[in-house]
């Protein structure tokens, strides 16, 4: 049975379109191994070697790692709900019900993304602190925690704008609290909020800014920091380990 | 890296297997979501029906829904209700949600269900859709209150609304627009007593009394107390609640309203003597008060085997106290000249004899009267200059001003809440304060129209004495106020109210002004509705017996109870009122020159007299000469009383003239409409005015008080 397996992949290795695709022979020595990961878009992002002991639950508890899956969930999620949605003052709240009453499992598909939001700023918030109890702020890793802690303002900015969209009474009335809270900044404040919301007060606007925002301008700044990020992680020379998680206790 | 364990294993397959259901939790809720269970059991219950194959053949599996985009309308609710528009689902036995709707001049699928019934059109779940207030703030209206959404488009009245059109007259007979913005509500001109010259007319201790307890009437031992009893008509002063000092300031401000310099009218003193001995003299004051029809206006108590009733009209107030509650002296001068003391006031100016002026009030003092109406109040003595102060302030403060007027005080501006939106307030913008109501807008408007201190205890609204049907009424009045509606295409829909436009001028003004021929009658749609109509009195009836009718009125049909008044009029006044008329109140259908009397001949009257007689029957409904039925007029005086033009037109085409009479319409021939106008123009009975009027009076007076 395994050498069936084994021979069938062998067969596929030397066909052209293997080659064409994969330009590398079988990763069997350190080198091969690493150009494999060198010569992946995929995995060019991860080092081509690991502690063992940083991959240990304690290492990190995968807080980055939860943290990104929430954010693919949200970005399918977010793609299956804008086929439904218009950032529209008539429609907006109007499509909030169809999704509730007529879209089928429409309901499982908002709370998926409203609960996913709200996990991640959770997550992002867990791996921000466990990352500084680590001392992971620190030398090499400053840029990296200065990354971070932009994508922790970004998480929260998604998080906010998207509270927008439902178009309820809630919806506005929190934008409307946010934005003055903007105001409230010395000189510039009142530019600010005029710019974020289209005007002066919450309306069809600041709708689609907020949309726009939403699902166009804060996730491609998430995707690129998420990829410096990861990028920095292997470049940084991996997770901070302490020297006492040798032994494997803490 | 270490291999599994086992453990490891078990535990990554069972999270797995976990994992998967619930995934499939959603799925499945989907499957068996509550619109699909419905529709489901309306195929079930097709099956039971005569005639299955049709509604079969109707049946869609999926969700159905009226969408109106013009009117941001999505209506899901006949997903359920499926047999919303199959006419062999109306009767009542078909259970719902699949009973079809009642007939109504709208179509279900043009209009949608959730204009006129609210509710949550877009769900398609019971509970959201009939009762939800959290997500969507409209619950479903319930059905007593429907003739609500009738009024939000049809701002004119509908015969269909009854209640509706209910509840908007007491909205403008209670003057609310006194103190709430009320769009359409027509503020009557005379909103509640002018009290400029209040402390000419009753006590301090009155107005005390008054204040306290406006409508004791409840009582029940049956005793009347200041004014009224619970009757049918709206109880128009509210109770305020006001505490012993603020009843002392009120009413010692009241008091001293005496503006205009009170002239007390000297009877003639011969009369006075030969009158005052006289035993009859206040049983002669009530026949005098029984022959001029006071009762057609106003009402009187009366008690007939243990059961109290007011008899007579509701247009004034209610006599029954009277006695113990004017000044004697004010009563001479009032009743001389109404005007002089209220200028807008409906109460005609009776062209009096001194007579008759001392035996009436005399009656009125001695006989209407209550001497227990003023038990329980202190003395209250002289008004000081503090309570006097007070009064002023509390009157403007309580919004007293914004129903009476005393010159030189101006009221407060939008005093209470503008309410023209009142009807479409979600739930979250209503104040329930530590009430226990449902939170819904319905029980909040009812619950403080009962007592405004119940959801709010600093309210100022004064407390209304409601029975439930007018409550119901003028909740759906309020529920109708929904402000412009939200979208153009609604807007396009509004019937609009019917503007007034009835403004004499010259001498007919004076004399209609002085009779207030507009209490009672109706002009080109301004007035009142006790009395015929008289738009078009010009063209029915002749100018000669107009001037004899006005004279002397005596009743044109039988049935109807309540009687012109005996004004007493001059034949100047007389004469004034009918040129008026003639010229100008006519109508285009009735041409005068389309009739000539003079062609008629013998022949076409003896026709006309078989047609009447024989062919059409007409004596069923109307009277000639003492025989015939009572549901038309008497029209033994055709001759003398209506034009040739009008009977002609009337013959042709009555609902032209009237469009809302019962004549039947009997499509006759133009010979025949010839030879009947013949007859009816020969129909005349010789008037012996004085006598005739007299007796015809006493005999309607003692049939009054018999009511």
């Amino acid at each position: 049975m395994a050498s069936t397996l084994h021979s069938a992949l062998q067969n596929l290795r030397d066909r052209k379109v293997w080659k064409s695709i994969f330009r590398r022979g079988p990763a069997n020595t350190n080198r091969t191994r690493s150009l494999a990961v060198f010569g992946n878009l995929f995995l060019h992002w991860l080092p081509v070697k690991v502690r063992e002991k940083s991959l240990r639950v304690r290492a990190s508890y995968y807080l980055g790692s939860v943290s990104f899956i929430l954010f693919i969930v949200l970005f399918v999620t977010g793609i299956l709900l804008m086929f439904y949605y218009h950032p529209a003052a008539p429609h907006a709240y109007r499509d909030m019900k169809d999704l509730q009453f007529v879209v089928s499992n429409g309901v499982f598909l908002r709370n998926l993304h409203r609960l996913a939001a709200h996990l991640m700023v959770f997550a992002v918030f867990w791996h921000m602190f466990h990352v500084f109890y680590r001392g992971g702020y620190k030398p090499p890793h400053e840029f990296n925690w200065v990354v971070g802690v932009v994508l922790l303002l970004v998480t929260l900015l998604l998080s906010y704008t998207g509270y927008l969209l439902p178009w309820d009474q809630l919806a506005f009335w929190a934008v409307t609290v946010g934005t003055n809270i903007i105001s409230a900044m010395p000189f510039v404040g009142d530019k600010i909020r005029f710019l974020l919301l289209g005007g002066n007060i919450v309306g069809e606007n600041a709708l689609l800014r907020f949309y726009v925002l939403h699902v166009v301008i804060l996730p491609l700044v998430a995707f690129l920091l998420i990829g410096i990020h990861f990028w920095r992680v292997q470049k940084d020379g991996g997770l901070t380990v302490k020297p006492k998680d040798d032994d494997g206790k803490e | 890296m270490g291999k599994l364990t086992n453990r490891t294993r078990l535990v990554l397959a069972v999270s797995s297997v976990m994992f998967l259901a619930v995934l499939a939790i959603s799925p499945f809720k989907d499957f068996r979501r509550e619109w699909k269970q419905y529709k489901h059991s309306y195929l079930r219950f097709a099956q039971t029906r005569p005639d299955t194959k049709k509604l079969v053949a109707d049946y869609r599996p999926d969700i159905d829904q009226i969408w109106l985009p013009g009117m941001n309308v999505v209506d899901r609710c006949t997903t359920c209700h499926y047999g919303i528009t199959q006419a062999s689902l109306a009767d009542q036995s078909v259970p719902q949600p699949f009973r079809a709707h009642p007939p109504i001049p709208h179509n279900v699928r043009d209009w949608g269900c959730t204009i006129c019934h609210r509710g949550q059109g877009p769900a398609t779940e019971v509970a959201e859709a009939h009762k939800s207030t959290l997500a969507w703030e409209q619950p479903i209206l319930p059905t007593r209150f429907i003739q609500a959404s009738c009024g939000t488009c049809h701002y004119a009245d509908l015969p269909q609304t009854p209640q509706l059109t209910r509840g908007r007259a007491l909205l403008a007979g209670l003057n609310c627009q006194g103190c709430h913005r009320l769009p359409g509500v027509e503020r009557p001109a005379m909103l509640a007593p002018d009290l400029t010259n209040v402390g000419t007319k009753v006590s301090r201790e009155w107005i005390y009394k008054w204040l306290k307890e406006p409508r004791t009437i409840v009582d029940k031992d049956g005793n009347v107390t200041v004014n009224g009893y619970e009757a049918e008509d709206e109880p128009r002063m509210p109770k305020f609640r006001l505490t012993e000092t603020e009843l002392r300031g009120l009413s010692a401000y009241l008091s001293v309203q005496k503006a205009k310099a009170f002239v007390s009218y000297k009877l003639d003193a011969r009369v006075v003597a030969a009158w005052t001995k006289n035993p009859e003299l206040a049983s002669q004051g009530e026949l005098r008060f029984r022959q001029m029809f006071c009762s057609t206006c106003h009402s009187l108590a009366v008690t007939r085997a243990g059961e109290t009733k007011l008899i007579g009209g509701d247009i004034g107030p209610e006599l029954t106290k009277v006695g113990s509650k004017v000044n004697p002296d004010w009563l001479i001068t009032w009743l001389r000249d109404p005007q002089g003391y209220l200028p807008h006031t409906r109460m005609p100016r009776y062209g009096w004899s001194d007579e008759d002026l001392f035996k009436v009030t005399r009656y009125i003092a001695t006989k209407l009267t209550d001497p227990d109406l003023l038990t329980g109040v202190p003395q209250l003595g002289q008004p000081r200059e503090d309570e006097i102060q007070l009064g002023r302030r509390l009157f403007l403060e309580k919004g007293c001003a914004s129903c009476h007027v005393i010159e030189g005080l101006n009221p407060q501006k939008d005093f209470g809440p503008d309410l023209s939106a009142i009807g479409g307030k979600n739930t979250s913008e209503l104040e329930f304060g530590a009430s226990k109501i449902p939170h819904n807008l319905v029980s909040y408007i009812q619950a403080k129209l009962q007592d405004p201190a119940s959801v709010n205890p600093a309210a100022r609204m004064p407390q209304y004495n409601w029975n439930q049907p007018d409550l119901d009424a003028i909740t759906t009045a309020l529920l109708s106020m929904k402000g412009a509606p939200p979208t153009s295409a609604l807007q396009n829909l509004v019937v609009p109210r019917k503007e007034v436009d009835f403004h004499p001028t010259g001498a007919f003004e004076e004399v209609y002004e002085r009779y207030k021929c507009y209490s009672c009658h109706k002009f080109n749609g301004y007035g009142g509705d006790l009395a015929p109509d008289l738009t078009y009195e010009g063209s029915r009836a002749q100018r000669q017996w107009i001037v004899d009718f006005l004279k002397n009125p005596q009743t044109l049909r039988p049935t109807v109870v309540l009687r012109m008044p005996q004004f007493n009029m001059s034949g100047r006044d007389a004469a004034t009122l009918a040129d008026y008329m003639t010229m100008v109140l006519q109508h285009p259908a009735a041409n005068p020159t389309a009739v000539d009397a003079k062609q008629f001949t013998l022949a076409m009257v003896a026709l006309g007299k078989q047609l009447y007689e024989v062919k059409y029957q007409c004596q069923s409904c109307h009277t000639i000469g003492g025989t015939g039925g009572y549901v038309g007029p008497n029209l033994s005086n055709a001759g003398d009383w209506l034009t040739p033009a009008w009977i002609e037109a009337w013959l042709r085409n009555p609902q032209a003239l009237v469009p809302d009479t019962i004549e039947p319409r009997r499509n006759f021939t133009a010979d025949e409409v010839r030879a009947l106008t013949a007859y009816l123009t020969t129909l005349r009975q010789s008037i012996k005015p004085q006598k005739t009027a007299s007796t015809t009076a006493k005999h309607a007076a003692t049939q009054g008080a018999g009511r």
